[in-house]
């Protein structure tokens, strides 16, 4: 427990420190990416916990950053309204689209969220007028809070941040709170569970609408940070991106991901010279993982700590 | 009106029949393993590479060069569930990510040893064949037919080999298989490396009519995930049935409406099949 309280500490340090450490902007940057892609992670990983790979996430920020986008450059509403707007948007989807495609459990409900997801993306690329195609959208403007544009990067850092911590936040007591044993009880035996009045599906769909919620909104933050818009940010790949963050970081528990997102989102700035060799990188990480570390580096922290333990 | 409808069908049965040797692989490998293999997709592009290297830069015949990129295929495909997938076998998740681990890094290897350019292969076939009042371009037809011969070839191997019965016997029932002395581990490696074998075939039969490049497989292997879920996961029948169909109808709409339309009614057609009728429309209820 105190090996656990010392390394949250540390990492709540790190963090607020991050942006005024070496004064450096491109560290800053850094740390938005990082930042975001924590929420994006953490909200994949509320569905792994409940036994669902959903590979619809990535088109989920997409549909949230669009939708950010479009009601402010398109409506001229304020960012403070678009923003909670964008969450609000595709929490509604999955919730609409939830009772359906949660009916079915491990491969079908991959593949049922894989099409969705081509889906949303090929809207993104064919329906022109209104999401720029493959060329994208180009000038989105500054997020800005009360009538203040937030133009320095530590100010999207800080708001960057406090999403992701809400996102984790919320994670964490979600599972530990009631809904978690129940969420629980229906991985342990979902038979056993429903006779005692469970109804599953309600549970598991309100599940994918929070996580649904947070990766709209990191998908506005990230609309109105880089300021551009192309359909492939959302692809596949960024979902791949999400999953390696998990299972590297380990998804057995919210921190996981938070690990795999401050090891991995880096990686790509430091191989940047050798762009084919990040991807190859990515993909022996995941090799590795599944052979050598299935839960991940909590988990393997976790044995190391039993294993001291024990001694 | 009727020659159109000609044209579309023969149209959509000549990439149909690739669609089938891609998802008889993707289901073969599923319905024996419980994998779903990411990395299908790539498999064909390593076909297609092969058939390049072979036939363009060390100017083999075409005949000799198509079948030594499908064996070339095949036995990586072995080597492939012997060193990794052989280690998670059973843990469907597992397995996913691994299947995508293997998929990520064979297309970035394809990219560091070939490098991001479209490449061309040699075009062993050219010119068009008049059937009736529709023309097809001969080497489509060359496709089509190679691609017959090599599912009649998997219709006997299943039916009259032994391996091919203990095969479907490991699919039907992988309990009783073991009871009657097969030894899954054999049955899971010829599954892969026939299900590999399948889509280095297709990707080295297609590869003279479209370019080569690393990414070349992620199409295709969307294409056999369709068929597959159309048919039903793990059915071969289905995935027969389920590629001429996407063939035609895609052919259909693409004539009509244009190619983005066809796409989205095919994942229409996806998450409404799964989500009235999840085991397709051959499958078994499991």
């Amino acid at each position: 427990m105190t090996l656990r309280i010392v390394v949250m500490v540390a990492i709540a340090a790190m963090a607020i420190g991050w942006p005024f450490l070496l004064e450096n902007r491109y560290i800053t940057h850094i740390g938005v990416l990082i930042a975001i892609s924590i929420t994006t992670s953490v909200s994949l990983n509320m569905m792994l916990r409940i036994g669902q790979l959903s590979v619809a996430q990535a088109a989920f920020m997409g549909l949230g950053a669009y939708t950010s986008t479009l009601l402010v450059m398109r409506l001229g509403v304020p960012f403070l309204l678009a923003f909670p707007a964008s969450g609000l948007l595709v929490a509604a989807i999955a919730a609409a689209i939830g009772p359906i495609f949660l009916r079915v459990k491990g491969v079908y409900f991959v593949l049922l969220t894989f099409a969705f997801g081509e889906g949303i993306v090929l809207m993104f690329q064919e329906w022109v007028s209104l999401f720029g195609g493959n060329n994208g959208i180009h000038g989105i403007p500054k997020a800005s809070l009360f009538g203040t544009s937030m133009v320095s990067l530590r100010s999207y850092y800080f708001f960057a941040l406090g999403l992701a911590g809400v996102t984790l936040f919320t994670s964490i007591v979600i599972f530990r709170s009631a809904i978690g044993t129940v969420l629980d009880s229906l991985n342990e035996n979902e038979a056993l569970s429903q006779s005692l009045g469970v109804n599953p599906l309600s549970y598991r769909v309100a599940v994918f609408a929070v996580a649904g919620f947070f990766t709209g909104l990191a998908g506005s933050i990230y609309a109105h940070y880089t300021g551009f818009l192309s359909p492939d940010a959302f692809s596949f790949w960024s979902f791949v991106d999400m999953l390696v963050i998990n299972v590297i970081g380990g998804i057995g528990s919210p921190f996981g991901p938070v690990i795999g997102a401050i090891l991995l989102v880096p990686l790509p700035e430091l191989l940047r010279d050798v762009r084919q060799y990040q991807m190859l990188t990515y993909g022996l990480l995941l090799l590795t993982a599944v052979l050598f570390l299935p839960s991940g580096i909590v988990g393997g922290l976790r044995e190391l700590q039993r294993r001291w333990r024990a001694r | 009106m009727l020659s159109l409808t000609l044209q579309i069908v023969l149209n959509g049965l000549t990439t149909g029949l690739v669609y089938v040797l891609m998802a008889l692989g993707f289901t073969l490998i599923f319905g024996i393993m419980r994998v779903v293999n990411f990395a299908h997709g790539e498999l064909y592009m390593i076909g297609a590479f092969a058939l390049t290297v072979l036939s363009g830069s060390l100017h083999w015949p075409y005949l000799p060069a198509i079948l030594c990129s499908v064996v070339l295929v095949g036995l990586l495909g072995a080597l492939l569930e012997r060193v990794l997938f052989s280690r998670v076998i059973g843990n469907e998740f597992n397995c996913m990510i691994l299947a995508l681990g293997v998929s990520i890094c064979l297309q970035s290897i394809a990219l560091i040893v070939f490098g991001p350019d479209e490449v061309g292969a040699p075009r062993p076939v050219t010119g068009v064949v008049h059937l009736g009042p529709a023309v097809i371009p001969a080497d489509r037809l060359f496709v089509g037919a190679a691609a017959i011969l090599l599912l009649v070839a998997f219709y006997l191997f299943l039916n009259k080999t032994r391996l091919g019965l203990m095969m479907r016997a490991v699919a039907q029932d992988p309990e009783m298989a073991a009871l009657h002395g097969v030894r899954p581990n054999l049955i899971h490696t010829a599954a892969f490396a026939v299900g590999s074998l399948l889509a280095g075939a297709a990707g080295a039969l297609m590869a003279p009519i479209y370019t080569v490049a690393p990414y070349m497989g992620e199409l295709p292997m969307m294409k056999a995930f369709i068929v597959v879920v159309l048919g039903g996961l793990g059915s071969l029948p289905g995935a027969v049935v389920g590629g001429l169909m996407l063939g035609i109808v895609e052919s259909a709409f693409a004539t009509m409406l244009g190619s983005t339309v066809a796409a989205l009614v095919a994942f229409a057609v996806v998450v409404a099949t799964i989500a009235v009728r999840p085991e397709g429309l051959m499958g078994r209820r499991a």
